[in-house]
Protein backbone atom coordinates (compact mmCIF):
# COMPACT_ATOMS: atom_id res chain seq x y z
CA UNK A 1 0.00 0.00 0.00
CA UNK A 2 2.83 2.39 0.86
CA UNK A 3 4.36 1.75 -2.56
CA UNK A 4 1.04 2.57 -4.19
CA UNK A 5 0.67 5.81 -2.20
CA UNK A 6 4.21 6.97 -3.00
CA UNK A 7 3.76 5.99 -6.66
CA UNK A 8 0.55 8.04 -6.85
CA UNK A 9 2.25 10.99 -5.12
CA UNK A 10 5.08 10.94 -7.70
CA UNK A 11 2.58 10.66 -10.51
CA UNK A 12 0.70 13.66 -9.05
CA UNK A 13 3.93 15.63 -8.81
CA UNK A 14 4.63 15.05 -12.51
CA UNK A 15 1.08 16.13 -13.33
CA UNK A 16 1.51 19.45 -11.54
CA UNK A 17 4.47 20.20 -13.87
CA UNK A 18 5.64 23.80 -13.90
CA UNK A 19 3.45 24.87 -10.99
CA UNK A 20 5.12 22.23 -8.82
CA UNK A 21 8.52 23.48 -10.01
CA UNK A 22 7.51 27.04 -9.06
CA UNK A 23 6.43 25.84 -5.64
CA UNK A 24 9.74 24.05 -5.12
CA UNK A 25 11.69 27.17 -6.20
CA UNK A 26 9.69 29.35 -3.80
CA UNK A 27 10.24 26.93 -0.93
CA UNK A 28 13.95 26.92 -1.79
CA UNK A 29 14.07 30.74 -1.76
CA UNK A 30 12.13 31.07 1.49
CA UNK A 31 14.22 28.50 3.34
CA UNK A 32 17.49 29.80 1.86
CA UNK A 33 16.59 33.33 3.04
CA UNK A 34 15.58 32.04 6.45
CA UNK A 35 18.68 29.85 6.70
CA UNK A 36 20.97 32.67 5.53
CA UNK A 37 19.73 35.09 8.16
CA UNK A 38 19.81 32.32 10.73
CA UNK A 39 23.44 31.62 9.87
CA UNK A 40 24.45 35.32 10.24
CA UNK A 41 22.37 35.66 13.38
CA UNK A 42 23.84 32.55 15.02
CA UNK A 43 27.38 33.83 14.38
CA UNK A 44 26.49 37.21 15.89
CA UNK A 45 25.02 35.35 18.85
CA UNK A 46 28.34 33.56 19.29
CA UNK A 47 30.15 36.91 19.18
CA UNK A 48 27.77 38.40 21.75
CA UNK A 49 28.28 35.43 24.07
CA UNK A 50 32.02 35.72 23.69
CA UNK A 51 32.02 39.47 24.37
CA UNK A 52 29.71 39.06 27.32
CA UNK A 53 32.37 36.84 28.90
CA UNK A 54 34.86 39.67 28.45
CA UNK A 55 32.83 42.37 30.21
CA UNK A 56 34.82 43.72 33.18
CA UNK A 57 34.01 46.35 35.81
CA UNK A 58 36.91 48.16 37.50
CA UNK A 59 36.62 49.47 41.07
CA UNK A 60 39.30 52.09 41.73
CA UNK A 61 40.16 52.23 45.43
CA UNK A 62 40.56 55.40 47.52
CA UNK A 63 43.77 54.07 49.00
CA UNK A 64 45.83 50.95 48.64
CA UNK A 65 44.92 48.58 51.46
CA UNK A 66 47.70 47.25 53.65
CA UNK A 67 49.01 43.86 52.57
CA UNK A 68 47.00 41.96 55.17
CA UNK A 69 43.64 43.63 54.31
CA UNK A 70 43.60 43.13 50.50
CA UNK A 71 42.61 39.46 50.72
CA UNK A 72 39.77 40.29 53.12
CA UNK A 73 38.53 43.03 50.75
CA UNK A 74 38.60 40.62 47.80
CA UNK A 75 36.66 38.08 49.83
CA UNK A 76 34.05 40.70 50.82
CA UNK A 77 33.58 41.91 47.22
CA UNK A 78 33.32 38.30 46.04
CA UNK A 79 30.15 38.12 48.16
CA UNK A 80 28.46 41.06 46.37
CA UNK A 81 25.51 39.76 44.27
CA UNK A 82 26.35 39.61 40.54
CA UNK A 83 30.09 39.16 41.07
CA UNK A 84 31.60 36.05 39.52
CA UNK A 85 35.27 36.84 40.06
CA UNK A 86 37.56 39.47 41.66
CA UNK A 87 41.16 40.23 40.82
CA UNK A 88 43.07 42.64 43.06
CA UNK A 89 45.59 44.93 41.32
CA UNK A 90 47.92 46.83 43.62
CA UNK A 91 49.42 50.20 42.63
CA UNK A 92 52.58 48.35 41.63
CA UNK A 93 50.59 45.84 39.51
CA UNK A 94 48.84 48.74 37.76
CA UNK A 95 52.17 50.44 37.00
CA UNK A 96 53.63 47.19 35.65
CA UNK A 97 50.58 46.77 33.46
CA UNK A 98 50.99 50.34 32.18
CA UNK A 99 54.63 49.63 31.32
CA UNK A 100 53.57 46.56 29.36
CA UNK A 101 51.05 48.63 27.41
CA UNK A 102 53.59 51.40 26.70
CA UNK A 103 56.14 48.88 25.43
CA UNK A 104 59.28 50.65 24.17
CA UNK A 105 58.07 53.94 25.63
CA UNK A 106 57.87 52.43 29.13
CA UNK A 107 60.89 54.49 30.21
CA UNK A 108 58.66 57.59 30.61
CA UNK A 109 57.21 55.94 33.70
CA UNK A 110 60.59 56.20 35.38
CA UNK A 111 60.39 59.99 35.18
CA UNK A 112 57.27 60.13 37.36
CA UNK A 113 57.95 61.42 40.87
CA UNK A 114 55.66 58.76 42.35
CA UNK A 115 53.23 56.05 41.19
CA UNK A 116 50.01 57.96 40.33
CA UNK A 117 47.93 54.87 39.58
CA UNK A 118 45.36 53.72 42.15
CA UNK A 119 44.97 50.19 43.37
CA UNK A 120 41.88 48.54 41.86
CA UNK A 121 39.64 45.51 41.78
CA UNK A 122 38.88 43.92 38.38
CA UNK A 123 35.38 42.45 38.64
CA UNK A 124 34.10 39.70 36.33
CA UNK A 125 30.29 39.94 36.40
CA UNK A 126 28.16 36.82 36.70
CA UNK A 127 26.14 35.94 33.53
CA UNK A 128 23.01 37.63 34.91
CA UNK A 129 24.95 40.84 35.54
CA UNK A 130 26.49 40.94 32.05
CA UNK A 131 23.40 42.72 30.63
CA UNK A 132 23.10 46.54 30.61
CA UNK A 133 20.61 46.54 33.51
CA UNK A 134 22.57 43.93 35.45
CA UNK A 135 25.84 45.76 34.93
CA UNK A 136 24.32 49.11 36.01
CA UNK A 137 22.93 47.53 39.20
CA UNK A 138 26.29 45.92 39.93
CA UNK A 139 28.12 49.24 39.38
CA UNK A 140 25.76 50.88 41.90
CA UNK A 141 26.39 48.12 44.46
CA UNK A 142 30.15 48.35 43.99
CA UNK A 143 30.12 52.18 44.20
CA UNK A 144 28.57 51.91 47.65
CA UNK A 145 31.68 50.13 48.99
CA UNK A 146 33.45 52.47 51.48
CA UNK A 147 36.79 51.68 49.79
CA UNK A 148 35.57 52.62 46.31
CA UNK A 149 36.71 55.91 44.79
CA UNK A 150 35.25 55.35 41.33
CA UNK A 151 33.62 52.46 39.42
CA UNK A 152 34.03 52.16 35.64
CA UNK A 153 32.58 49.78 33.01
CA UNK A 154 29.27 48.74 31.44
CA UNK A 155 27.79 46.16 29.06
CA UNK A 156 25.96 48.65 26.83
CA UNK A 157 27.94 48.05 23.66
CA UNK A 158 27.58 44.28 23.99
CA UNK A 159 23.86 44.82 24.25
CA UNK A 160 23.90 46.95 21.10
CA UNK A 161 25.54 44.02 19.30
CA UNK A 162 22.89 41.75 20.74
CA UNK A 163 20.16 44.08 19.46
CA UNK A 164 21.65 43.93 15.96
CA UNK A 165 21.57 40.17 16.19
CA UNK A 166 17.88 40.19 17.22
CA UNK A 167 17.05 42.66 14.44
CA UNK A 168 18.70 40.37 11.87
CA UNK A 169 16.76 37.39 13.20
CA UNK A 170 13.50 39.33 12.93
CA UNK A 171 14.26 40.47 9.38
CA UNK A 172 15.16 36.90 8.43
CA UNK A 173 11.95 35.55 9.93
CA UNK A 174 9.93 38.28 8.15
CA UNK A 175 11.41 37.64 4.72
CA UNK A 176 11.22 33.88 5.27
CA UNK A 177 7.56 34.13 6.35
CA UNK A 178 6.53 36.21 3.31
CA UNK A 179 8.26 33.79 0.94
CA UNK A 180 6.85 30.83 2.89
CA UNK A 181 3.29 32.16 2.42
CA UNK A 182 3.94 32.51 -1.32
CA UNK A 183 5.36 28.98 -1.39
CA UNK A 184 2.40 27.60 0.55
CA UNK A 185 -0.07 29.22 -1.88
CA UNK A 186 1.86 27.84 -4.85
CA UNK A 187 1.84 24.32 -3.40
CA UNK A 188 -1.89 24.69 -2.79
CA UNK A 189 -2.38 25.83 -6.41
CA UNK A 190 -0.28 22.92 -7.70
CA UNK A 191 -2.38 20.53 -5.61
CA UNK A 192 -5.61 22.06 -6.91
CA UNK A 193 -4.41 21.40 -10.46
CA UNK A 194 -3.56 17.83 -9.44
CA UNK A 195 -7.03 17.42 -7.95
CA UNK A 196 -8.53 18.52 -11.24
CA UNK A 197 -6.27 16.18 -13.22
CA UNK A 198 -6.95 13.16 -10.99
CA UNK A 199 -10.68 13.70 -10.48
CA UNK A 200 -11.45 10.48 -12.41
CA UNK A 201 -9.04 8.48 -10.26
CA UNK A 202 -10.63 9.98 -7.16
CA UNK A 203 -14.08 9.06 -8.45
CA UNK A 204 -12.97 5.46 -9.08
CA UNK A 205 -11.26 5.27 -5.70
CA UNK A 206 -14.42 6.39 -3.92
CA UNK A 207 -16.53 4.05 -6.01
CA UNK A 208 -14.53 0.96 -5.08
CA UNK A 209 -14.51 1.78 -1.39
CA UNK A 210 -11.14 3.41 -0.79
CA UNK A 211 -10.92 5.14 2.56
CA UNK A 212 -10.63 8.94 2.65
CA UNK A 213 -7.13 8.53 4.04
CA UNK A 214 -6.07 6.50 0.98
CA UNK A 215 -7.47 9.22 -1.27
CA UNK A 216 -5.86 12.06 0.68
CA UNK A 217 -2.44 10.64 1.46
CA UNK A 218 -0.99 10.94 -2.07
CA UNK A 219 -1.93 14.66 -2.04
CA UNK A 220 -0.28 15.15 1.32
CA UNK A 221 2.79 13.17 0.20
CA UNK A 222 3.25 15.10 -3.05
CA UNK A 223 3.08 18.37 -1.09
CA UNK A 224 5.61 17.04 1.40
CA UNK A 225 7.86 15.91 -1.47
CA UNK A 226 7.76 19.42 -2.95
CA UNK A 227 8.64 20.87 0.44
CA UNK A 228 11.43 18.38 1.12
CA UNK A 229 12.94 18.92 -2.32
CA UNK A 230 12.82 22.70 -1.83
CA UNK A 231 14.45 22.37 1.60
CA UNK A 232 17.24 20.12 0.28
CA UNK A 233 17.95 22.62 -2.53
CA UNK A 234 17.96 25.49 0.00
CA UNK A 235 20.47 23.65 2.19
CA UNK A 236 22.64 22.88 -0.84
CA UNK A 237 22.59 26.58 -1.76
CA UNK A 238 23.51 27.55 1.82
CA UNK A 239 26.39 25.06 1.96
CA UNK A 240 27.76 26.23 -1.38
CA UNK A 241 27.48 29.91 -0.44
CA UNK A 242 29.10 29.31 2.94
CA UNK A 243 32.01 27.44 1.36
CA UNK A 244 32.66 30.25 -1.10
CA UNK A 245 32.00 33.30 1.08
CA UNK A 246 33.05 32.27 4.61
CA UNK A 247 36.83 31.96 3.99
CA UNK A 248 36.89 35.34 2.25
CA UNK A 249 35.06 37.12 5.08
CA UNK A 250 36.89 35.33 7.90
CA UNK A 251 39.64 38.01 8.39
CA UNK A 252 37.04 40.82 8.53
CA UNK A 253 34.85 38.88 10.96
CA UNK A 254 37.86 38.12 13.14
CA UNK A 255 38.84 41.79 13.22
CA UNK A 256 35.37 43.18 13.93
CA UNK A 257 33.66 40.48 15.98
CA UNK A 258 36.59 38.50 17.28
CA UNK A 259 35.32 35.24 15.81
CA UNK A 260 37.97 32.96 14.28
CA UNK A 261 35.61 31.87 11.46
CA UNK A 262 32.00 32.03 10.24
CA UNK A 263 30.45 28.82 11.55
CA UNK A 264 27.82 26.95 9.49
CA UNK A 265 24.43 26.07 10.94
CA UNK A 266 24.47 23.18 13.44
CA UNK A 267 22.84 19.83 12.45
CA UNK A 268 19.76 20.58 14.55
CA UNK A 269 19.09 23.80 12.60
CA UNK A 270 19.50 21.92 9.32
CA UNK A 271 16.99 19.32 10.52
CA UNK A 272 14.59 22.13 11.49
CA UNK A 273 14.88 23.67 7.98
CA UNK A 274 14.23 20.28 6.34
CA UNK A 275 11.26 19.69 8.61
CA UNK A 276 9.92 23.21 8.00
CA UNK A 277 10.06 22.71 4.21
CA UNK A 278 8.36 19.32 4.42
CA UNK A 279 5.61 20.64 6.69
CA UNK A 280 5.10 23.72 4.53
CA UNK A 281 4.63 21.58 1.42
CA UNK A 282 2.45 19.05 3.25
CA UNK A 283 0.22 21.82 4.61
CA UNK A 284 -0.24 23.24 1.09
CA UNK A 285 -1.17 19.79 -0.24
CA UNK A 286 -3.56 19.08 2.61
CA UNK A 287 -5.33 22.45 2.69
CA UNK A 288 -5.88 22.52 -1.07
CA UNK A 289 -7.88 19.37 -0.53
CA UNK A 290 -9.80 20.87 2.37
CA UNK A 291 -10.61 23.93 0.24
CA UNK A 292 -12.07 21.76 -2.49
CA UNK A 293 -14.25 19.89 -0.04
CA UNK A 294 -15.53 23.04 1.65
CA UNK B 1 -29.44 -9.08 -0.46
CA UNK B 2 -31.34 -5.93 -1.61
CA UNK B 3 -34.56 -4.59 -0.19
CA UNK B 4 -36.26 -1.27 -0.94
CA UNK B 5 -39.24 -0.16 1.11
CA UNK B 6 -41.37 2.78 -0.15
CA UNK B 7 -38.37 4.61 -1.55
CA UNK B 8 -38.84 8.07 -3.07
CA UNK B 9 -36.29 10.51 -4.42
CA UNK B 10 -37.00 14.15 -5.20
CA UNK B 11 -34.39 16.49 -6.69
CA UNK B 12 -34.67 20.19 -5.96
CA UNK B 13 -33.81 22.50 -8.83
CA UNK B 14 -34.09 25.90 -7.19
CA UNK B 15 -37.70 26.18 -6.02
CA UNK B 16 -38.79 23.38 -8.37
CA UNK B 17 -39.11 19.83 -7.01
CA UNK B 18 -38.44 17.09 -9.56
CA UNK B 19 -39.55 13.60 -8.50
CA UNK B 20 -37.16 10.89 -9.76
CA UNK B 21 -38.51 7.89 -7.84
CA UNK B 22 -41.89 7.46 -6.13
CA UNK B 23 -42.84 4.79 -3.62
CA UNK B 24 -40.55 2.09 -4.99
CA UNK B 25 -40.49 -1.25 -3.14
CA UNK B 26 -38.97 -4.58 -4.16
CA UNK B 27 -36.59 -7.31 -3.02
CA UNK B 28 -33.73 -8.98 -4.86
CA UNK B 29 -32.42 -12.28 -3.57
CA UNK B 30 -28.81 -13.37 -3.46
CA UNK B 31 -27.56 -14.62 -6.84
CA UNK B 32 -30.51 -13.16 -8.76
CA UNK B 33 -30.04 -11.46 -12.16
CA UNK B 34 -32.47 -8.53 -12.39
CA UNK B 35 -33.02 -6.17 -15.30
CA UNK B 36 -34.23 -2.65 -14.53
CA UNK B 37 -35.82 -1.23 -17.62
CA UNK B 38 -37.74 1.85 -18.65
CA UNK B 39 -37.40 4.86 -20.88
CA UNK B 40 -34.70 7.48 -20.34
CA UNK B 41 -35.58 9.50 -17.24
CA UNK B 42 -37.62 6.67 -15.72
CA UNK B 43 -35.37 6.61 -12.65
CA UNK B 44 -33.07 3.62 -13.38
CA UNK B 45 -29.76 5.45 -12.84
CA UNK B 46 -31.12 7.19 -9.75
CA UNK B 47 -32.09 3.82 -8.34
CA UNK B 48 -28.61 2.36 -9.00
CA UNK B 49 -26.97 5.41 -7.37
CA UNK B 50 -29.09 4.84 -4.27
CA UNK B 51 -27.97 1.19 -4.19
CA UNK B 52 -24.26 2.02 -3.99
CA UNK B 53 -24.99 4.92 -1.65
CA UNK B 54 -23.93 7.66 -4.05
CA UNK B 55 -27.11 9.44 -3.00
CA UNK B 56 -29.74 9.17 -0.28
CA UNK B 57 -33.47 8.67 -0.77
CA UNK B 58 -35.83 11.50 0.18
CA UNK B 59 -38.07 8.92 1.82
CA UNK B 60 -38.09 5.19 2.53
CA UNK B 61 -35.54 2.57 3.54
CA UNK B 62 -32.91 0.68 1.59
CA UNK B 63 -31.00 -2.37 2.72
CA UNK B 64 -28.09 -3.68 0.64
CA UNK B 65 -25.87 -6.60 1.65
CA UNK B 66 -27.04 -6.25 5.25
CA UNK B 67 -26.33 -2.50 5.42
CA UNK B 68 -29.18 -0.10 6.21
CA UNK B 69 -28.13 2.65 3.77
CA UNK B 70 -30.04 5.67 5.11
CA UNK B 71 -28.34 5.97 8.49
CA UNK B 72 -25.06 4.48 7.18
CA UNK B 73 -22.09 6.53 8.36
CA UNK B 74 -19.62 7.88 5.83
CA UNK B 75 -16.84 5.65 7.07
CA UNK B 76 -19.05 2.56 6.56
CA UNK B 77 -19.95 3.60 3.00
CA UNK B 78 -16.42 2.66 1.90
CA UNK B 79 -16.89 -0.81 3.45
CA UNK B 80 -20.22 -1.24 1.61
CA UNK B 81 -18.71 -0.24 -1.73
CA UNK B 82 -15.92 -2.77 -1.39
CA UNK B 83 -18.64 -5.39 -1.84
CA UNK B 84 -20.22 -3.77 -4.91
CA UNK B 85 -18.93 -3.61 -8.49
CA UNK B 86 -20.29 -0.79 -10.64
CA UNK B 87 -20.16 -0.47 -14.43
CA UNK B 88 -21.15 2.73 -16.21
CA UNK B 89 -22.25 3.37 -19.77
CA UNK B 90 -19.13 5.49 -20.43
CA UNK B 91 -16.77 2.87 -18.92
CA UNK B 92 -14.86 5.56 -16.93
CA UNK B 93 -11.43 4.07 -17.69
CA UNK B 94 -8.34 6.04 -16.72
CA UNK B 95 -6.89 7.20 -20.05
CA UNK B 96 -3.20 7.26 -19.07
CA UNK B 97 -3.20 3.68 -17.76
CA UNK B 98 -3.29 0.43 -19.69
CA UNK B 99 -6.17 -2.02 -19.38
CA UNK B 100 -4.06 -4.05 -16.95
CA UNK B 101 -3.28 -0.96 -14.87
CA UNK B 102 -6.91 0.15 -14.87
CA UNK B 103 -8.03 -3.17 -13.44
CA UNK B 104 -5.06 -3.47 -11.07
CA UNK B 105 -5.66 0.11 -9.83
CA UNK B 106 -8.73 -1.02 -7.89
CA UNK B 107 -6.78 -3.75 -6.10
CA UNK B 108 -3.87 -1.41 -5.34
CA UNK B 109 -6.23 1.20 -3.90
CA UNK B 110 -7.62 -1.41 -1.55
CA UNK B 111 -4.19 -2.59 -0.43
CA UNK B 112 -4.24 -6.04 -2.06
CA UNK B 113 -0.83 -7.73 -1.71
CA UNK B 114 1.27 -7.28 -4.85
CA UNK B 115 1.69 -11.04 -5.46
CA UNK B 116 -2.10 -11.44 -5.72
CA UNK B 117 -2.69 -8.57 -8.10
CA UNK B 118 -1.40 -9.97 -11.40
CA UNK B 119 -3.19 -13.36 -11.22
CA UNK B 120 -6.45 -11.72 -10.16
CA UNK B 121 -6.27 -9.09 -12.89
CA UNK B 122 -5.65 -11.75 -15.55
CA UNK B 123 -8.49 -13.87 -14.12
CA UNK B 124 -10.85 -10.91 -14.53
CA UNK B 125 -9.55 -10.14 -18.03
CA UNK B 126 -10.01 -13.77 -19.02
CA UNK B 127 -13.64 -13.72 -17.82
CA UNK B 128 -14.37 -10.72 -20.08
CA UNK B 129 -12.19 -12.08 -22.93
CA UNK B 130 -9.68 -9.25 -22.88
CA UNK B 131 -6.42 -10.94 -21.81
CA UNK B 132 -4.77 -10.19 -25.15
CA UNK B 133 -5.45 -6.47 -24.79
CA UNK B 134 -3.97 -6.08 -21.30
CA UNK B 135 -1.27 -3.65 -22.43
CA UNK B 136 -3.55 -1.51 -24.61
CA UNK B 137 -4.54 2.00 -23.56
CA UNK B 138 -8.24 2.96 -23.46
CA UNK B 139 -7.84 5.11 -26.58
CA UNK B 140 -6.75 1.97 -28.49
CA UNK B 141 -9.87 -0.01 -27.50
CA UNK B 142 -13.18 -0.35 -29.30
CA UNK B 143 -16.24 0.70 -27.30
CA UNK B 144 -17.09 -2.94 -26.66
CA UNK B 145 -13.56 -3.64 -25.41
CA UNK B 146 -13.63 -0.56 -23.19
CA UNK B 147 -16.91 -1.72 -21.69
CA UNK B 148 -15.45 -5.20 -21.08
CA UNK B 149 -12.40 -3.63 -19.43
CA UNK B 150 -14.77 -1.69 -17.20
CA UNK B 151 -16.53 -4.95 -16.36
CA UNK B 152 -13.20 -6.60 -15.53
CA UNK B 153 -12.44 -3.72 -13.17
CA UNK B 154 -15.81 -4.17 -11.48
CA UNK B 155 -15.45 -7.94 -10.94
CA UNK B 156 -11.75 -8.15 -10.11
CA UNK B 157 -12.58 -7.83 -6.41
CA UNK B 158 -15.12 -10.66 -6.84
CA UNK B 159 -17.94 -8.57 -5.34
CA UNK B 160 -21.18 -10.34 -4.39
CA UNK B 161 -23.19 -7.55 -6.07
CA UNK B 162 -22.68 -6.07 -9.55
CA UNK B 163 -24.56 -2.94 -10.69
CA UNK B 164 -24.46 -2.28 -14.42
CA UNK B 165 -25.82 0.92 -15.94
CA UNK B 166 -26.63 0.90 -19.67
CA UNK B 167 -23.66 -1.31 -20.62
CA UNK B 168 -24.65 -1.61 -24.26
CA UNK B 169 -25.99 1.89 -24.85
CA UNK B 170 -23.31 2.87 -27.35
CA UNK B 171 -22.59 -0.54 -28.86
CA UNK B 172 -23.47 -2.21 -32.12
CA UNK B 173 -25.30 -5.55 -32.11
CA UNK B 174 -22.16 -7.74 -32.15
CA UNK B 175 -20.52 -5.89 -29.28
CA UNK B 176 -23.81 -5.90 -27.37
CA UNK B 177 -24.01 -9.68 -27.70
CA UNK B 178 -20.45 -10.01 -26.34
CA UNK B 179 -21.29 -7.95 -23.27
CA UNK B 180 -24.52 -9.81 -22.64
CA UNK B 181 -22.70 -13.15 -22.80
CA UNK B 182 -20.11 -11.94 -20.30
CA UNK B 183 -22.81 -10.65 -17.94
CA UNK B 184 -24.67 -13.94 -18.14
CA UNK B 185 -21.46 -15.78 -17.27
CA UNK B 186 -20.88 -13.51 -14.28
CA UNK B 187 -24.47 -13.93 -13.11
CA UNK B 188 -24.18 -17.68 -13.58
CA UNK B 189 -21.24 -17.70 -11.20
CA UNK B 190 -23.44 -16.67 -8.27
CA UNK B 191 -22.95 -12.90 -8.38
CA UNK B 192 -26.11 -10.86 -7.90
CA UNK B 193 -26.48 -8.62 -10.97
CA UNK B 194 -28.70 -5.56 -11.35
CA UNK B 195 -28.60 -4.30 -14.92
CA UNK B 196 -30.27 -1.04 -15.96
CA UNK B 197 -31.13 -0.58 -19.62
CA UNK B 198 -33.58 1.48 -21.66
CA UNK B 199 -33.45 -1.18 -24.42
CA UNK B 200 -36.60 -3.31 -24.10
CA UNK B 201 -35.14 -5.67 -26.73
CA UNK B 202 -32.12 -6.34 -24.51
CA UNK B 203 -34.31 -6.97 -21.47
CA UNK B 204 -36.36 -9.43 -23.46
CA UNK B 205 -33.26 -11.18 -24.83
CA UNK B 206 -31.86 -11.71 -21.34
CA UNK B 207 -35.01 -13.53 -20.20
CA UNK B 208 -34.46 -12.67 -16.56
CA UNK B 209 -36.61 -11.03 -13.89
CA UNK B 210 -37.43 -7.54 -15.22
CA UNK B 211 -38.55 -4.55 -13.17
CA UNK B 212 -40.02 -1.82 -15.34
CA UNK B 213 -39.95 1.79 -14.19
CA UNK B 214 -42.12 4.54 -15.57
CA UNK B 215 -41.99 8.10 -14.26
CA UNK B 216 -40.10 6.89 -11.20
CA UNK B 217 -42.66 4.18 -10.29
CA UNK B 218 -42.47 0.42 -10.62
CA UNK B 219 -45.13 -0.46 -13.15
CA UNK B 220 -44.18 -4.08 -13.79
CA UNK B 221 -42.12 -6.73 -11.98
CA UNK B 222 -42.13 -10.03 -13.84
CA UNK B 223 -40.05 -13.05 -14.73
Amino acid sequence: MLGFLIGEALRDLRRAGRVAVSAIVLITLSLAALGGFWLVSSNLERAVAKWRERVRIIVYLKREPPAGEAAALVERVQGVPGVAGVLYLSKADALASLKTVLGKDASVVAQLPSNPLPASLEITPAAAAATPEGARALVERLASLPEAEEVAGSADWVERLSQWQRLLTTIGLGIGAVLAIAAFLTVATATTLILHARRRETEIMRLVGATEMTIRLPLLLQGMLQGLLGAVLALAALVATHRVVAPRLAPLVNLTLGLPEIAFLPPLSLAVLLLAGTLLGGLGGWLARAGREA
Amino acid sequence: MIELHRVSKVYSVGPVKVPALSDVSFRIAKGEFVVLTGASGAGKTTLLRLLYRDDLPSEGDIEVLGHDLVPLRRTRVAALRRSIGVVFQDAKLLPVRTVYENVAFVLRVLGTPQREITPRVFDALRVVGLSARAQAYPAQLSQGEAQRASLARAIVRRPPLLLVDEPTGNLDDAMEAEIIDVLKDIGGGGTTVVLATHQARLAAALRRRTITLEGGRVVKDEG
